[in-house]
């Protein structure tokens, strides 16, 4: 059973159901208790809704838009290099995988054997790539480039995951 | 004359990339964004911190706003969350209502000036005071409900609760703030006295 307040309060917010609603406007009426009461809730209710609202400050709607705008300067940035570089390396790697493919097969000699009933995979491998010119690729100052790039590569990228790293603590 | 756009077409606008649209619809909430938000923080700071983290989630998370609510109530479920996050992270006392020595004991001591302006204060300047001594969960009901244009439904929606808990929560807080209005209006009459 609800008491008398929260019984007028439902009355002045128009939650109770119609039978109660019918009933406490009588008691309203016979009672001078419930009179008083609601008199007294009903200006209550008038104070409360006169509460004041807290202003901001004067930088408050101008601040989040900052905020709003840096975060989608960075992120459309942060995905288009990110897609370049996944997509570049694997055009790269498919088009080398391709590429060996096709020049494998071409050098395959397809002939089948004469009555031994073996099957010999005749490849020959092309002139280019003898052992001793293949040699030559990895020797000097090839390798020396090679390595110091993929060293400038490496202190790039390590250089880049710090930076993150520190965004990322002071946010 | 311009008319007002409503929020479902700044949001409309906003989805399709008019930013501008987003700073009116903030322009338009941001008071009584702050305000909830200062029921829970107390303090100018942390209130305008919370509110601006509300926006940003908002925005964020804006094509995920389905309409079948006011944008305002989607919002206001945001800053509760938000406001609870803030609460648990800086551990800001929320002992009882009832516990007299957790009070926010506002220091008042009459000088000449305030004597002579005393009357002039209006019962609003000892509600908002009222208001600021509530439990947060209180003084938010009442504000959302006041002010904020908010059905008990949509209370509860924006509060995660189920309406007739929200129903009894108002009615306690409707009781509380009643009881703390007539305590200090007391003691501003025996300070005068």
């Amino acid at each position: 059973m609800n008491s008398i307040e929260e019984q007028l309060w439902n009355y002045i917010d128009g939650s109770c159901t119609p039978a109660e609603q019918q009933a406490i406007t009588a008691l309203i009426a016979q009672d001078e208790a419930y009179r008083i009461k609601y008199n007294e809730l009903l200006k209550l209710n008038q104070e409360f809704s006169t509460m004041e609202m807290d202003e901001p400050s004067m930088a408050f709607t101008y601040n989040v838009m900052e905020t709003i705008r840096t975060a989608n300067a960075l992120k459309p940035l942060k995905a288009a290099i990110n897609k370049r570089i996944i997509w570049g390396i694997a055009a790269f790697f498919i088009i080398t995988i391709a590429i060996l493919v096709i020049f494998a097969l071409s050098t395959l000699n397809w002939s089948m054997p004469s009555g031994n009933g073996r099957f010999d995979v005749n490849i020959k491998m092309p002139e280019q790539l003898d052992s001793n010119h293949v040699k030559s690729f990895f020797s000097g100052g090839v390798l020396k480039g090679f390595l110091f790039f993929d060293l400038v590569m490496g202190l790039f990228l390590l250089d880049a995951y710090l930076r993150r790293k520190q965004n990322a603590k002071q946010h | 004359m311009q008319n007002k756009l409503s929020d479902i077409e700044l949001i409309e606008q906003t989805l399709a990339g008019n930013q501008s649209a987003y700073a009116d619809l903030v322009k338009r909430h941001q008071r009584f964004v702050f305000t909830l938000a200062m029921r829970f923080a107390k303090g100018r700071e942390d209130a305008e911190e919370i509110a601006q983290d509300c926006f940003i989630k908002a925005y964020r998370s804006l094509s995920s706003f389905q309409q079948q609510s006011k944008f305002s109530t989607w919002l206001y479920s945001i800053v509760y969350t938000t406001a609870m996050t803030f609460l648990r992270k800086k551990r800001i006392d929320t002992s009882s209502i009832d516990d007299d020595e957790s009070y926010i004991q506002i220091e008042h001591k009459p000088s000449a000036y305030d004597i002579n302006n005393i009357e002039n204060k209006s019962r609003s300047f000892y509600l908002n005071q009222a208001i600021a001594q509530l439990l947060p969960d209180d003084a938010t009901i009442i504000t959302l409900f006041y002010k904020g244009e908010q059905s008990l439904e949509e209370i509860a929606q924006a509060l995660g609760m189920e309406a007739n808990t929200v129903k009894v929560k108002l009615f306690r807080a409707r009781q509380r703030l009643k009881e703390r209005l007539e305590r200090n209006l007391k003691h501003e009459v025996k300070e005068l006295i």
